[in-house]
């Protein structure tokens, strides 16, 4: 619950005023119906007898039926300006959830980011964020105006009746819809937080079929992952029935709370307007106005339904949100400046081991790089060629040593200004865009054709792009259609474009056969003449073209 | 090589095509919302007269109020008890509610049969397609349709039908009843009445257009993100993270002011249809009113109006709108599911691509006769035609596909695995030809090393056993020591219970090799074709791994690889190179 108020302040705090004033229309628009209901039935009733007793001529009929357009037109208005002022801040609100979440994801450490997976956290920005709409619409703001309207109903009815009909209305139909509210709330926990958990698998299994579908097929498991695909549609399904009965059981129990209400109210009316207490114009007031009360827990059965689905929702967009909420992140200092005399890139003494690890990866490990020099890391795999690289990135922290970029500390630089320093290319990288340009855009967002041409030159891909129709063919999802050497060296121009002093290069040619290799390779240097470059380096062909070894 | 644009051309061709087939009687979305709801279009028919029966009781409900208010004005004159006709309308109600209840129940089921059917044709179609058809959607696409745009169709479902039902007949009704009490309450509901429908047809177009574009920008926006979230290492290193997160806002607020124009038009109809009823009402009240105070003499056809008459009159008014309005707001629901429809038939036109066989578990074909190759030829969707050379590959011998990067390799290895359907030639084990029968037999005997390591949701364990068939199997100590790769389940800070990312973050590139390696070493094949098995590999790792291939051929195995690591192709037995289609004419 504590969740669901944290994320119903996030969505308040944005927009207070927007909410606020939707509030208050609610309250006008409920208000205005019961109003409205009330009038009317006690104009006709009230009419009537005036008829009967031959008084008609000497009754008001203009102010009450003025009343009753007011009342009629200002609640039409009223509901419209509800919606759309409620909608629009919700959604406002929740698009800023959903970009601080992302924002949240892009700023976890490196090795949580790498564990990711993509459905999971979609699921966090999309499906729980879109969960979280119902906590204002749905729940807040019917249960305020519903509140403030069954109080104002009570004082006005007992005083225009008697407080003993305006206590039997109110309390008999708040103790019902409050009992069924409860009981719903109580019980659709369980069965809706099951069907967002199982759409949630079943969106997970189904994006696991689809992508690795070649493989479920060649192993014969295609069937089984439809299995289970099918297995969590099923405990949706069974899930969402749950919740679909309990909200019908609770709609059947509602109507009949407000049958019951409204019955017995016209019963008590008649008795009391028989023993003359009130007249039949005030008991047809009271039975009219029940009726109308009864329409104001319809939203919040709804909400109610959902309410497992929104503190599940809520409890995890709570745990990746960053602390300061939606807010954008504050610019950070610049750090040092370069100092031009300075080696590149200065490791002493670093000793690295991996999380929960015996044994460091590596251990006092030295070394210094001049701008415009190349140094290649060899060694078998495991032997630290990938730790270096990720030390000097940043990417890690070593637990002894100390790491100098162009002569400043590297903790000292803010992630910006050490991410223009260096440019790292690991092992692995995915592309995104839908075309060559903005694959490479991602890298220089001021990219311009010309440089985006020739970095493509520099990598060999020149003949690749025009072949498939230039830098803005549409290419399928993440550049899946280019071969593994293609999409290499795609990640390679696009590290190339950062124009970075210190290029960290992991495997750089892998994938490539061994003539474009040495043409990539000739590119690179030739790209960015003056850059120190630090490869991780198996192939011959790269061991070639560096100008130091250092074998792990 | 121009197999993605020309998809994207006819992708675009039938998005223009759209706009035109919509202005024909035989919109597409039209027919397709209809095959959707055939098979429970019985139980909503009946839902539908649950429905209309229960809103004709409200009559009784309204007229034992009526009289029970006529009765305490009047106790001499009228029957009855104000409690009796107060018991009477809690009798109606709790049946009303009843049916209600029963209406629900009706229709959910129905709703629920039909998403049950239509998520299953979606996704045995796209689990079949080729993974190498340009019309194949991102698997996002896919997700988001299955997942949540099917669900859009529940709102259409459950409330469409009743609401139709309910507007053809209640109108009609009551409108009988008040001409037959007083014919100028008739004559202002018939007149209010049509303005409803009217009204709602011209918010009905707009309605439409609103939200296939809301559609369209939910599964733009779910394949950005998931791309985006699949690249979140690279954003980050790329220092794009802000930018990245910017674009996002982009399409997040696009999505949400699409989301609004729907919800306006929503409102705004909802608005006007309140409107036209409150004006409506209103009208009544007041000639009821004045009626019933002796200023009219007019419009009742035994003149004066009783008070009964006037209160009953009163209470059918509302009702008489309430369904008009209940559809209107159904309809918006129709445009939702039209919405759907038509992304549904729109996939549906694209030509199905398959595989050969079922991709299930069977047991392995038992033959030590040679792999053939017979004048193999294939033309990727819409690409070029591919022709192979042919060749034989006995039992524990081997072979390495070579040749520039893009020109065939994997669609080879594909053809030999029944991945793909071969557009000429075939592929034959001694005399036994590959074809859709025997596929999965067939693929029992393989192993496969994807260019692009993938893991499924699980842990490592899992994703090394998904390559076993029963009967077959290397132990995994032994399959992970051959594929080198135990020093690497070794350094993972959980061992086989890992969790990896979907590409396998958490390991490096050669790591990841290694493990798919020991995972199609696991099951023991008799042939195994690798894509680039050495890729990402450093030479002594490569060495180790390629030796462990080689183990598995001593142990009587076939093998094939494509590569172009010379230093692989070099130990097999034999190469055969396959070039550029425009170099070889």
């Amino acid at each position: 619950m504590k969740d669901i108020i944290h994320v119903l302040r996030l969505i308040w705090r944005a927009q207070r005023s927007a909410l606020l004033r939707g509030t208050a229309l609610a309250v006008t628009v409920v208000a205005a119906g019961v109003a409205l209901l009330g009038l009317s039935g006690w104009f006709i009733t009230a009419a009537g007898a005036a008829g009967l007793a031959g008084v008609g001529i000497a009754f008001n009929v203009f102010q009450p039926s003025a009343a009753v357009r007011f009342l009629a037109l200002g609640r039409t208005a009223a509901r419209y300006g509800e919606r759309l002022l409620t909608h629009d801040a919700t959604l406002k609100s929740l698009t800023d959830i959903r970009v601080g979440l992302l924002r949240g994801v892009l700023a976890l450490p490196f090795d949580r980011l790498a564990r990711l997976r993509g459905a999971e956290t979609m699921n966090r920005l999309v499906a729980d964020v879109d969960a979280l709409d119902g906590i204002a619409l749905r729940l807040f703001i019917p249960a305020v105006s519903a509140g403030v309207v069954y109080l104002g109903a009570f004082a006005i009815l007992a005083w225009l009746t008697t407080p003993l009909l305006a206590a039997w209305i109110v309390l008999s139909l708040s103790a019902g819809v409050g009992v069924v509210l409860v009981w719903m709330a109580r019980h659709a926990l369980a069965p809706s937080r099951r069907a967002e958990k199982a759409l949630q698998a079943f969106r997970i299994r189904l994006i696991d079929m689809l992508r690795a579908r070649d493989d479920l097929v060649v192993y014969g498991r295609l069937p089984d992952q439809s299995a289970a695909v099918t297995a969590a549609e099923t405990r949706m399904r069974e899930n969402l029935e749950g919740t679909d009965r309990l909200e019908r059981r609770a709609g059947l129990a509602l109507s009949l709370t407000t049958t019951l209400s409204a019955g017995t109210a016209l019963w008590l009316g008649g008795a009391l307007a028989a023993r003359g207490t009130i007249t039949p114009a005030q008991a047809a007031l009271g039975f009219f106005a029940t009726l109308a009360l009864a329409e104001t827990v319809q939203p919040l059965r709804r909400g109610l339904a959902d309410l497992g689905r929104m503190l599940d929702a809520a409890r995890r967009v709570r745990k990746l949100l960053p602390l300061n909420g939606t807010d954008p992140v504050p610019a950070q200092a610049a750090g040092p400046a370069p100092q031009a005399q300075s080696p590149a890139l200065e490791i002493s003494g670093v000793s690295y081991r991996h999380p929960g690890a015996e044994e460091p990866v590596i251990e006092g490990f030295t070394l210094s790089i001049a701008p415009g020099e190349c140094v290649a890391l060899t060694g078998a795999s495991g032997s630290g060629k990938s730790t270096v690289l990720a030390l000097a990135a940043g990417l890690v922290t070593p637990e002894a040593g100390h790491i100098l970029l162009a002569g400043r500390p590297l903790d000292s630089l803010p992630e910006s200004d050490l991410r223009a320093e260096l440019t790292y290319l690991p092992q692995r990288s995915v592309l995104l865009g839908q075309s060559f340009y903005e694959i490479l855009a991602l890298a220089e967002p001021r990219l311009d054709e010309a440089d985006a041409l020739a970095v493509l030159e520099a990598v060999a891909l020149s003949s690749t792009v025009a072949g498939r129709g230039g830098l803005h063919a549409r290419l399928s999802e993440n550049g899946a259609g280019l071969s593994g050497g293609e999409q290499r060296r795609l990640t390679l121009a696009r590290a190339l474009l950062r124009a970075p002093r210190l290029l960290l290069l992991d495997e750089p040619t892998e994938g490539l056969d061994r003539p474009t290799a040495i043409r990539v390779l000739a590119g690179i240097r030739d790209h960015l003449p003056n850059a120190a470059i630090l490869t991780a380096s198996h192939r011959q062909a790269e061991r070639d073209w560096a100008g130091r070894l250092i074998r792990m | 090589m121009h197999a993605g644009r020309a998809g994207h051309r006819e992708q675009e061709k039938t998005g223009q095509g759209l706009g035109r087939k919509r202005a024909k009687n035989d919109d597409p979305a039209a027919r397709r919302l209809a095959q959707m709801t055939a098979p429970v279009m019985r139980t909503l028919e009946r839902a539908g007269a649950v429905a209309a029966t229960s809103s004709l009781l409200w009559l009784v409900q309204a007229g034992a109020v009526a009289m029970a208010i006529g009765q305490m004005l009047e106790p001499d004159r009228l029957p009855g008890h104000p409690a009796l006709y107060a018991l009477v309308f809690i009798a109606v109600g709790v049946l009303r509610a009843a049916l209600d209840n029963k209406v629900g129940e009706m229709t959910f089921h129905a709703a629920d049969t039909v998403l049950t059917l239509e998520r299953a044709r979606l996704i045995t179609r796209e689990a079949r397609r080729a993974t190498d058809d340009p019309a194949r959607p991102p698997a996002a696409k896919t997700a988001t349709l299955a997942a949540e745009k099917l669900a859009a169709l529940t709102p259409f479902l459950t409330r469409y039908f009743p609401a139709r039902r309910r507007a053809l007949v209640v109108p009609l009704v009551i409108l009988a009843v008040s001409f037959w009490i007083s014919w100028a309450v008739g004559l202002v509901l018939l007149v209010a009445g049509p303005l409803i429908p009217v009204f709602m047809a011209l918010v009905g177009i707009a309605a439409k257009q609103a939200s296939e574009r809301q559609m369209e920008e939910l599964s733009n926006m779910n394949v950005l993100l998931l791309e985006r979230l699949t690249a979140l290492v690279d954003i980050r290193l790329l220092d794009a993270s802000e930018r990245t997160t910017q674009s996002f806002r982009g399409s997040a607020d696009r999505l949400r002011k699409r989301t609004m124009e729907v919800l306006r038009i929503a409102f705004l109809s909802s608005t006007v249809l309140e409107l036209f009823a409150a004006l409506g009402v209103a009208m009544v009240a007041v000639y009821v009113g004045f009626s019933l105070l002796g200023e009219l003499e007019f419009g009742a056809w035994a003149t004066p109006l009783t008070v009964s008459e006037g209160v009953f009159l009163l209470l059918l008014a509302p009702d008489y709108f309430q369904p008009l309005r209940d559809l209107s707001a159904a309809w918006h629901d129709k445009a939702d599911a039209s919405a759907v429809a038509r992304e549904l038939a729109e996939l549906e036109s694209r030509q199905e691509t398959t595989f050969l066989g079922l991709g299930a578990n069977a047991a392995p074909l038992e033959t030590r006769a040679p792999l053939l190759a017979r004048g193999l030829a294939y033309r990727p969707p819409s690409g070029r035609l591919i022709r192979f050379p042919d060749f034989d590959l006995a039992p524990g011998e081997t072979l390495a596909i070579t040749g520039p990067s893009g020109v065939g390799k994997s669609s080879l290895l594909k053809l030999i695995a029944g991945m793909a359907v071969p557009t000429e030639g075939e592929v034959r084990l001694g005399d036994l030809v590959l074809d859709a029968e025997n596929a999965d037999a067939w693929r029992a005997r393989l192993g496969w090393l994807p260019q692009q390591p993938r893991f499924v949701s699980g842990s490592l364990r899992h994703n090394l056993a998904l390559a076993l068939r029963p009967g077959r199997e290397l132990p995994l100590d032994a399959a992970l020591k051959l594929a080198a790769a135990d020093g690497v389940v070794a350094t993972l800070p959980r061992g086989l219970n890992t969790r990896l990312g979907e590409t396998g973050m958490g390991v490096s590139g050669g790591e990841a090799r290694r493990l798919i390696v020991a995972r199609a070493a696991h099951a023991h094949p008799k042939l195994l074709l690798a894509d680039e098995p050495t890729a990402d590999l450093d030479e002594e790792t490569a060495a180790l791994v390629t030796d462990g291939l080689l183990s598995l051929v001593a142990g009587g195995a076939a093998l094939i690889v494509a590569t172009h690591d010379p230093t692989l192709a070099a130990k097999m037995d034999r190469q055969i190179a396959i070039t550029r289609a425009e170099e070889a004419a």
